[in-house]
């Protein structure tokens, strides 16, 4: 029982990072499809771009 | 027929990895080259941050750790794990809000005053260099073991198309490079390890949990209390705010991002070691006792992919180090642009920028030559962990929370700390048992604590 719960945890470990590795594929691809790889900002003041 | 398959996959890497560069666009600027113009989205935050601490170490040396020693490297791990989420919570935020800030130097320079920044600076790119030897000595070994060249004209193409991209695209080319590298390793390492478990284990879930006793028992029987004290410290504190996360926590859009970006990575590192680790376990049914820690991943690989998948996987190796290395050659030549060169000249956009980039070739080529003298990827990491924590670390948190920080704090901080953690690490290496990192640290501690009380004390008495 012990052995399967486990092997368990380390899949969902294996699936959990396979779905970060596609989450930052999709942004990747969203960031350089975009005419601008990383959108251009007005250089805006820290002020305003924090939260 | 094995052998065009694998070149095509390397040649088909290279090509998408040049593409995603090229996409990245030449920094025109210097706050393009330094911080990407501070607008980084969370997502690629998280996955730069992520790229860069899985280096050699958090990828071949943890496999390694988990065949050797089972599940003791898990509870040391979440020590990193737990900087990570820390430091979003507490420090990255508050970084963020700085004005006008590049670099750590940078901040500790609006904290404290402009000689502390140079000493910053003068340490940040020092680490750096140090930093990016140990990831070119990983990535000469890795690219001797696919393609049989000598190992220093592998360090060169490494550190040579690694320095290519970072020199002209600066940050932003380095985070998105690094998101690419990023999704190649954190999808076919993880997969790697399912098809281990379903095709390569034999028997059952049991056999897993038997190896893993069996090497967590021998981990904790062959490492002492003492060391694993000394471990859990160093991942805790020796990769806190190296530049290179520094630099991305300044880089996000926001706050907030800053903050996030932290916090995911810190969780992504648990369920990263856990595949690291369970990948050494499994290896244990597989590769032979007597191997190199070193080696237990790359031999694994070979062991159970076929010749094409072998290519790719060890092509995601050299990945995980160039994610590495670019980040520490930007981060080792805005630090000296900003903290070094700055402070004493007052610069035209166009030269920072250039020289910029030509300090990202001078920390590049500082690092091929370094990679020959590193003794071993840990080693070579736990010395520079050792001068970072005590140098940096004490100066820039009190620095960040304290209402009036104290120039000769920081200045006696930064010095002492470096001193002794460079005394006990090479000059009285057996002198005590406990490792450089904590004597190294109470000293930095304590020489913060002196430098404000005079400081408060000159001040009163004026």
């Amino acid at each position: 029982m012990m052995g399967v719960v486990i092997v368990v945890l380390v899949v969902i470990a294996a699936l959990l990072a396979i779905i970060s590795g596609v989450w930052v594929a999709l942004a990747l691809i969203t960031a350089i499809s975009a005419r601008r790889a990383i959108p251009d900002t007005q250089c805006r003041t820290d002020g305003q771009s924090s939260e | 027929m094995h052998t065009v398959l694998s070149v095509a996959v390397i040649v088909t890497y290279v090509a998408v990895l040049t593409f995603v560069a090229v996409r990245a666009r030449a920094a025109r600027e210097f706050a393009e080259f330094s911080l990407a113009r501070r607008a980084l989205p969370l997502a690629l935050v998280f996955g730069s941050l992520a790229a860069t601490y899985v280096g050699p170490v958090f990828s071949i040396g943890f496999v390694g750790r988990g065949f050797k020693s089972g599940l003791l490297f898990l509870g040391v791990g979440l020590a990193y794990a737990v900087q990570n989420i820390l430091v979003g919570l507490f420090v990255a935020p508050r970084l963020r809000l700085l004005k006008g800030c590049h670099t750590l130097g940078d901040a500790i320079g609006q904290k404290y005053a402009p000689k502390c920044q140079v000493l910053a600076g003068i340490i940040s790119v020092g680490l750096c260099a140090g930093f990016a030897a140990v990831m070119a000595k990983a990535g000469g070994d890795v690219l001797r073991s696919i393609f049989g060249l000598p190992h220093w004209s592998s360090v060169i193409v490494v550190v040579g198309i690694t320095a290519l991209y970072t020199t002209f695209g600066g940050l932003r080319a380095s985070v998105i490079t690094d998101a690419f590298q990023f999704s190649a390793f954190a999808i076919l390492l993880p997969l790697m390890l399912l098809l281990v478990l379903i095709f390569h284990l034999n028997g059952s879930a049991a056999t897993f949990v038997k190896e893993a006793s069996a090497a967590t028992t021998a981990g904790f029987d062959s490492t002492s209390p003492i060391k694993i004290l000394g471990l859990v410290a160093a991942f805790l504190l020796g990769e806190t705010l190296i530049p290179p996360y520094a630099n991305r926590a300044l880089a996000s859009k926001t706050t907030g991002v800053s903050r996030n970006g932290f916090v995911l990575a810190g969780l992504f590192s648990i369920v990263w070691f856990m595949v690291m680790i369970a990948l050494g376990i499994a290896a244990r049914g597989i590769v032979r006792g007597d191997i190199e820690e070193d080696k237990v991943l790359l031999k694994l690989v070979e062991s159970t992919m076929p010749g094409a998948g072998y290519a790719l996987l060890m092509v995601v190796l050299i990945s995980i180090i160039m994610s590495s290395l670019d980040s520490l050659l930007n981060a080792g030549a805005v630090s000296f642009t900003q903290d070094i060169v700055k402070p004493f000249a007052k610069v035209p956009d166009s030269t920072a920028l250039n020289i910029g980039r030509c300090a990202t070739i001078v920390i590049a080529a500082i690092a091929a030559v370094g990679a020959l003298a590193v003794p071993s990827i840990i080693d070579g990491l736990l010395i520079c962990y050792t001068i970072w924590a005590p140098a940096i670390l004490p100066v820039l948190i009190i620095g960040l929370w304290i209402k009036r920080p104290r120039p000769l704090a920081g200045i006696l901080s930064m010095g002492i700390g470096t001193l002794v953690a460079i005394m006990f690490q090479f000059v009285f290496p057996s002198a005590t048992e406990v490792p450089a990192i904590i004597p190294a640290l109470g000293a930095a501690l304590l020489a913060y604590m002196l430098g404000h009380w005079l400081e408060r004390a000159y001040e009163e008495r004026k």
